[in-house]
């Protein structure tokens, strides 16, 4: 009996090993055969998941955008058309292969788009309100951004599967976390914008609104202006895009203007910006730095340091940390209460940086929605 | 090899303020915000001096937190 048991017991073991081993090998053969197939199955279906993300959030973009125009803007007529027309449009940018010269170049373009997009919204709408204007402008902006996300991810995605290409699969796959972030924040910035609340980025014009109250303004750039004020015997040129319309203005052509034109010779450029931060940075922080402290294209932070380097003027960066949602959204309390602190560091860099009878040049940067001066 | 599609952030609800100070006596006084309202607008009569007030600051606070 005790034989038979144990011989009984030996044949099931050899056959739980050969079936884990058959198991085992059967796994191996497949996951060796059909690995790739496997994992650009599973990165189809994700990226399909954010796809749809992304179509809804563009269609929404879109929608407030259109029911911006026809509720506040009083569109004469249905804005529907001419929206649709409005994502497609393309900005090509100048040739580069031969780079003398591009920068100007880059700004004629995006400076002809930028005119033709205003006038277009101002002929759109029923009224002349450039709050109105400058919201539709923007709107329209985030809504033709979403509409190129989705339309660069499809593309990939398509092609992913056309192709079978599993590297094209699985790196969009490892992007879209990203990209979906960035759409989402994209998104939540139409509301800061519809209801006309100071931004993030805001936080320079804020600051620089504060040294500009009750002063005497005047435009020194399209969308920019400028005020003369004093601090302890020091001459302050003081500007920023002209709010409370959601403008960023050209202040690299400012102070261009200011040093040539104007015959200014300043001490220091001091520049407040808000900065991206990274991952761990508190909101609100402020750095100190040097150079120009302006994002973009780029055009805006050439002209800046053409204009400084000529004179040989130091440029001072004063930045408010913050991420990439809480810069185009509306305006978190801890980057607010940051003003008074900027304001201060602004002083002290003034005090330590330059003596009385000195003229310094204060520049704003940022997008001035619900920020006048 | 294995990533995931992120939601939507959980948005906490934004509550978005005003900030009034009076140019005068510097008394601050926080509301509601209102569409129209923007940093350097003339605003309502100072509760301590009776100044026009003017919009200071207008920011949003999470309702997460307190105060």
């Amino acid at each position: 009996m005790s034989i038979f048991t144990a011989a009984l017991q030996v044949t099931s073991s050899d056959l739980t090993t050969y079936l884990y081993i058959a198991f085992f090998g059967l796994l191996f053969i497949v996951q060796f055969a059909f690995g790739t197939r496997l994992q650009s199955y599973f990165a189809i279906n994700e990226i399909s998941r954010g796809l749809n993300k992304l179509r809804v959030m563009k269609d929404k973009a879109r929608k407030e955008a259109i029911d911006y125009l026809i509720n506040v803007g009083k569109a004469a007529a249905d804005p529907t058309q001419r929206v649709d027309q409005f994502l497609d449009y393309v900005t090509i940018m100048p040739v580069d292969i031969d780079p003398s010269g591009l920068v100007g170049k880059i700004d004629h373009v995006v400076t002809t788009n930028n005119d033709r997009v205003r006038s277009e919204v101002g002929a759109l709408l029923n009224q002349s309100n450039p709050v109105t204007i400058s919201i539709s402008e923007n709107l329209l902006e985030v809504a033709t951004s979403l509409n190129q996300i989705h339309k660069i991810v499809r593309h990939y995605y398509l092609l992913g599967k056309k192709t079978n290409s599993y590297f094209t699969l699985v790196q969009l796959q490892m992007l879209m976390p990203m990209i979906i972030q960035e759409a989402d924040a994209l998104l939540n910035a139409t509301d800061s914008f519809r209801m006309g609340q100071p931004v993030g980025d805001g936080i320079g014009p804020v600051v620089v609104s504060k040294l500009m109250a009750g002063k005497e303004k005047r435009v020194i750039a399209k969308d920019t202006v400028m005020a003369v004020t004093e601090y302890k015997g020091r001459k302050l040129y003081v500007l920023k895009a002209d709010g409370p319309m959601a403008y960023v203005g050209q202040p690299g052509m400012a102070i261009q203007k200011i040093i040539g034109e104007m015959g200014v010779k300043p001490s220091a450029i001091v520049m407040i910006d808000a900065a991206l931060k990274l991952e761990g940075e508190k909101t609100g922080e402020i750095a100190e730095g040097v150079g120009a402290a302006i994002g973009g294209i780029g055009v805006e932070k050439y002209q800046i340091e053409e204009a400084a380097t000529k004179v040989k003027v130091p440029l001072y960066a004063i930045l408010v940390k913050q991420s990439i949602l809480e810069a185009i959204t509306v305006m978190r309390k801890e980057i607010a209460e940051a003003a008074e602190k900027v304001g201060e560091v602004l002083n002290r860099v003034i005090e330590e940086k330059t003596k009385e009878g000195d003229e310094i040049v204060v520049a704003g940067i940022g997008n001035t929605l619900g920020v006048a001066q | 090899m294995m990533s995931s599609v992120p939601g939507a952030d959980k948005k906490s609800k934004l509550l978005v303020y005003t900030i009034e100070e009076c140019p005068v006596c510097g008394q601050k006084t926080k509301r509601a915000f209102s569409v129209g309202d923007y940093v350097t607008k003339e605003s309502s009569k100072c509760p301590k001096c009776s100044n026009s007030t003017r919009v200071s600051l207008v920011y949003a606070e999470s309702t997460k937190q307190s105060g």
